[in-house]
């Protein structure tokens, strides 16, 4: 028993005697702190020189340098130091301890070996740090501190230059949906495609009105926070504009309070811009139940019992949408959906005479209103399509043609799409990253068929 | 109608037809000659219908009478009336007519909405050979106070009222009898005779419409349902009861036209109905969709029958006399003059369209006045074709039949049924088109502003015997068909027009002809060609279009068919569709040079012309 004990008190004890720091390894070189370009300064970034240790070790021999642990230290200045060579005539002032004790003092990251860089992202903005690091071996073992030369202040930068292109690009956006909606007022022609969802909606009513039947407006089952409730009401303004003028009985069931408080006001305003307020009811926007399937038998027993010659279902819609659309097709109404739900179109397009199809419905609104702002800003928008639409032809292009063949200005062109104008490079390209692609061509041109082999 | 009994169609060998004009009373004599029935001779006199005559007969006798000595055959008796049945040598075994004296008949329609059963109606109206004079609906847009004064305002021969399907709405047609019962409108002729209201709506209506109009002051026919559901048309009973008014009330007021209908053999029919009835007979018997236009002074009235659908609209406001300032400010000056191969004085050419609008008989005295006029004409053939197209369309309100591959092609309903790819005939009346000098003018007319797609073949109404055909179809479609064959209609040959956008210079089709003309070749892009082949020419054309180019079997793919000469011949088309000039005028008017050229369209007008 008593053997026991002491072989698990020396098994506990045994690790604890191994963190014990043992000053044995070749420090890394060349430490060098930056503040991280284009953040909010709460990012630090900490480069070295491998430790020559940090080696490969030959047969079975043990890696002797396992990784690398970061230290940092606040500059007691308030302010930071306001010019490097202030830094650098104050580094050893503020420098770590000649017996900086790395047992008690937690570094503020690590990496594992034959990495040289580190981002500290749980920096202090306008916080000075000093940078140390220093080489971790298996056993306790470690180099000495090799800290940076000069400290560095965490700031932010009002202008993200990595983002430039996303600056031209929204700049492009936004003049051209201006320069459209100046167009549009000035009279000109903006032309919006015929969308044969919303050229119908007067056919639908007018169905309605022949058939002395009403007309049902479904504006989906999620809430008013949903966009697509909001494109849904948008449309059931115009719905309920025809409807006045055509002197049809609009019927809106709704899943949710507030998507009927609203669809009450649109209704009533849109009776009232169509110079009919004595014909609005408001019991005819009525709430059902916020249960999926008690709202969907809901509907489907207005529409077995009322038989509505026009059925209009806009907004979000899940499982109840082929049981609305075919209940409303057995009764022989004409049906119009609208929904940004890609799983449930199939549905509407087979069942229904006519289906909006996601960004159709969100054009909606300006479709029917003509409005000029609106059908500019539509316009602009598709011009931003083109533009996403086009760098994504280039970039697949450039993309294949770099693979197939080793040509510089296609894996040029790739890396500046993919890094600067999509990514975070900003405006120039990274000089690191093309002499890379040049040494990575040279090797190809030295050996054309790296992989080896008879074949 | 008729105080003529009955007689064995088998047994009609002479048939006399007039057209009574608003200003000539023409009539022809048709004749079964050689195992066919033939039109032997015409006789024109101007119409007596109003004062000091003020009897439509007299005309009508004038004109038989010229006839009769032209063909020595006697057809007024001693008591003036027509003489008939026929022996040897006098008088005709059945005598039938047309009328548009004294404006044709007028109407106004009504319905609960204008895309839908308003639209019916006025399909009715029209096909009836009416001219609509508006259309009353509930979403017209105009209150109810402006629907009544302008109900009161017009003055129609009668009022076709329809509305809801049956079973449909019941208030909205109750609302629309409300607007034209307190409105009173008057009929044009006879103050003392009840304006004829025609009810074709929804059935279960007809006793809240009846009381409506219990007040007095009208004459309430009840009808079938010209919409009994929305995906179906029934124009046939309502047409058939403006035809009854029209002989009841509208002729019987007209002067002299009580006599008039005593000596007919089959009702009277309005001209524009009766030029409808015989290209729809033609149109079913021949299993062929046409379309035929006839180009007035004030009026352009086109007619198409695609898949057995006839429909018929008149464009008011072009014409080559009254209407031809309209016609020039609806297609603007640079639209008119794109067709003129040579610079032309704006200034001097805008008096030129008004001394026309005030001296409506004049005609071009020149090369270049005639050039002008038929460059109108295009235009004014052009706008009317296109409200046609517009007016044409598939029912509204229809519920569709969908599947997932429609996705991406949803088509609302309301679309043309014009379809120039499916037109086989193109038949052309009225004086711009039927007086042209040269037939080649006729032809390049019509493919200018109708724009024919694939194989069509091109004829003109000889001498406006269309309306006496229609009449004669509705007694004896056998001879109708045959006069309208081999008399009515001649034949300017078959065009053969590519669709889509072949490239200038570059080939848009081969061609190769086997039987009366042996020939082949190759059409370039942007060029015309004409091959001659006379009246009994008959060939096979093998045609091979370029790709992306149609020519009737679809983009790319080869078409066999055979076509019929004329007197201008085979016309071979290049230019593309839709047929599109330069926009610079030099460019222009050397392209349109080059055109008129090809078909050798103004030859012999090179020096002044007087037609």
């Amino acid at each position: 028993m008593i053997k026991a004990v002491v072989l698990l008190l020396a098994a506990i004890a045994a690790p604890m005697s191994s963190l014990a720091a043992v000053i044995d390894l070749a420090p890394p070189t060349d430490v060098m702190a930056s503040d991280m370009p284009n953040d909010v300064g709460t990012q630090m970034k900490v480069i070295w020189d491998l430790s020559p240790d940090d080696v490969t070790p030959r047969g079975d021999a043990p890696r002797r340098v396992t990784g690398y642990a970061i230290f940092r230290k606040v500059v007691p200045t308030p302010l930071g130091l306001e010019s490097t060579a202030e830094a650098a005539a104050d580094a050893s002032e503020v420098g770590f301890p000649a017996n900086f004790d790395f047992e008690y003092v937690q570094p503020v990251g690590s990496v594992a070996y034959g990495n040289s860089e580190f981002v500290d992202e749980n920096v202090e903005r306008e916080m000075t740090y000093l940078y140390a690091v220093i080489a971790t071996g298996p056993r306790g073992s470690v180099s000495p501190l090799a800290q940076a030369e000069t400290p560095v202040t965490a700031q932010m930068e009002y202008f993200n230059g990595g983002k430039f292109w996303f600056l031209i690009i929204t700049l492009a956006i936004s003049l051209v949906i201006v320069l459209f909606v100046l167009i549009a007022k000035r009279g000109g022609t903006v032309k919006v495609r015929p969308i044969a969802g919303l050229e119908a909606v007067t056919e639908a009513v007018g169905r309605a009105t022949e058939m002395g039947k009403p007309v049902l407006f479904v504006p989906g089952i999620l809430d008013i926070n949903d966009i697509q409730t909001v494109a849904g009401i948008t449309v059931l303004s115009n719905v309920a504009k025809t409807s006045a003028e055509y002197d049809a009985l609009l019927k809106v069931p709704t899943a949710r309070s507030l998507v009927m408080t609203t669809a009450r006001e649109t209704v009533e305003a849109a009776y009232l811009g169509a110079g009919r307020p004595d014909a609005y009811n408001e019991d005819n926007i009525y709430y059902l139940t916020d249960e999926q399937f008690g709202y969907t038998a809901g509907v489907q027993g207005v529409m077995v019992r009322e038989k509505p010659a026009a059925c209009f279902y806009m907004g979000a819609f899940y499982a109840e949408s082929l049981i609305l659309a075919e209940t409303a097709n057995s009764i022989g109404a004409i049906q119009i959906a609208g929904t940004a739900m890609p799983s449930q179109l199939p549905f509407f397009v087979a069942a229904c005479d006519y289906t909006l199809i996601g960004e159709e419905f969100f054009a909606a609104s300006a479709y029917l209103s003509n409005d000029p702002e609106q059908l500019g800003s539509l316009k602009g928008q598709d011009i931003g399509k083109v533009i996403a639409g086009a760098l994504l032809i280039i970039g697949c292009l450039t993309a294949t043609l770099a693979t197939v063949t080793p040509t510089k200005v296609f894996k040029v062109t790739t890396l500046y799409i993919k890094d600067n104008i999509l990514g975070k490079d900003g405006i120039s390209l990274d000089q690191e990253k093309v002499t890379k692609i040049d040494i990575e061509l040279e090797e190809l041109t030295a050996d054309p068929n790296p992989r080896g082999g008879d074949s | 109608m008729s105080d003529t009994p009955a007689i064995d169609p088998e047994q009609i060998k002479v048939i006399l037809a007039t057209d009574c004009g608003s200003t000539t009373t023409k009539a022809i004599l048709i004749q079964y000659v050689d195992g066919a029935y033939r039109q032997t001779h015409r006789g024109e006199a101007p119409t007596t219908v109003e004062k000091p005559f003020a009897d439509v007969t007299m005309g009508v006798v004038n004109s038989v009478t010229e006839i009769g000595e032209l063909a020595g055959r006697r057809l007024v008796g001693d008591d003036g009336r027509i003489i008939s049945p026929a022996t040897e040598t006098e008088g005709c075994d059945i005598y039938i007519s047309t009328s548009s004296a004294g404006g044709g008949l007028q109407m106004m329609v009504a319905g609960v909405i204008a895309e839908m059963t308003a639209a019916s109606a006025k399909r009715a109206a029209l096909g009836a050979g009416s001219i609509v004079m508006d259309v009353i609906a509930a979403n017209d847009g105009r209150r109810p106070h402006d629907q009544i004064q302008r109900i009161r305002d017009l003055r129609p021969d009668m009022i076709l009222i329809s509305g809801g399907t049956d079973g449909g709405t019941t208030d909205k047609v109750v609302q629309i009898a409300e607007l034209v019962a307190p409105a009173k409108p008057q009929p044009r002729f006879g103050s003392d005779y009840s304006m004829p209201i025609i009810y074709a709506g929804n059935q279960d209506a007809r006793d809240a419409v009846s009381n409506v109009f219990d007040e007095g002051g009208f004459d309430l026919q009840i009808v079938d349902n010209l919409r009994p559901v929305l995906e179906r048309e029934n124009l046939g009973p309502a047409r058939d009861k403006i035809h009854d008014i029209f002989l009841e009330h509208v002729m019987a007021q007209a002067p002299g036209y009580d006599k008039l209908m005593g000596w007919t053999g089959a009702p009277i029919m309005p001209t524009p109905g009766a030029v409808g009835d015989i290209l729809q007979t033609v149109a079913r018997l021949q299993g062929i969709n046409v379309v035929g236009v006839d180009i007035g002074g004030a009026t352009t009235d086109v007619f198409s029958v695609f898949d057995e659908t006839f429909n018929r609209t008149v464009s008011a406001n072009l014409g080559m006399s009254y209407s031809i300032s309209n016609v020039c400010a609806e297609a603007t000056m640079p639209n008119v003059l794109r067709w003129v191969p040579f610079d032309m004085d704006e200034r001097e050419l805008r008096n030129h369209v008004k001394n026309k609008m005030i001296r409506p008989t004049t005609i071009p005295q020149t090369r270049e006045a005639l050039m002008f006029e038929q460059a109108v004409a295009r235009e004014a053939l052009r706008l009317a074709y296109k409200q046609h197209k517009e007016f044409a369309t598939t029912l509204k309100g229809v519920q569709q039949q969908r599947t997932v591959g429609d996705t991406f092609s949803q088509e609302t309903g309301g679309m043309t049924i014009v379809n120039n790819m499916k037109l086989d005939l193109l038949v052309a009346s009225g004086g711009v088109l039927s007086h042209a000098p040269r037939m080649h003018q006729t032809a390049m007319m019509l493919i200018d502003a109708f724009e024919p797609e694939g194989v069509t073949m091109l004829a003109k109404d000889s001498i406006f015997m269309m309306p006496h055909l229609g009449v004669l179809a509705s007694v004896l479609p056998k001879a109708a068909e045959q006069v309208f064959d081999r008399d009515c209609l001649v034949y300017l040959g078959t065009c053969v027009c590519a669709a889509g956008t072949p490239k200038p210079g570059k080939t848009c089709f081969k061609y190769e002809l086997s039987g009366s003309v042996n020939e082949s070749g190759e059409i370039a892009g942007g060029e015309l060609k004409l091959i001659d082949m006379g009246m009994d020419d008959r060939a096979t054309i093998a045609l091979t279009p370029a790709r992306g180019i149609d020519l009737g079997a679809g983009p790319g793919k080869k078409v066999e068919q055979e076509v019929r000469g004329g007197t201008v011949g085979l016309i071979l088309d290049g230019r593309g569709r839709s047929l599109s000039l330069p926009e610079d005028r030099a460019t222009c008017q050397k392209t349109v040079q080059g055109w008129l050229d090809s078909l050798d369209v103004y030859a012999q007008e090179k020096e002044a012309v007087a037609v």
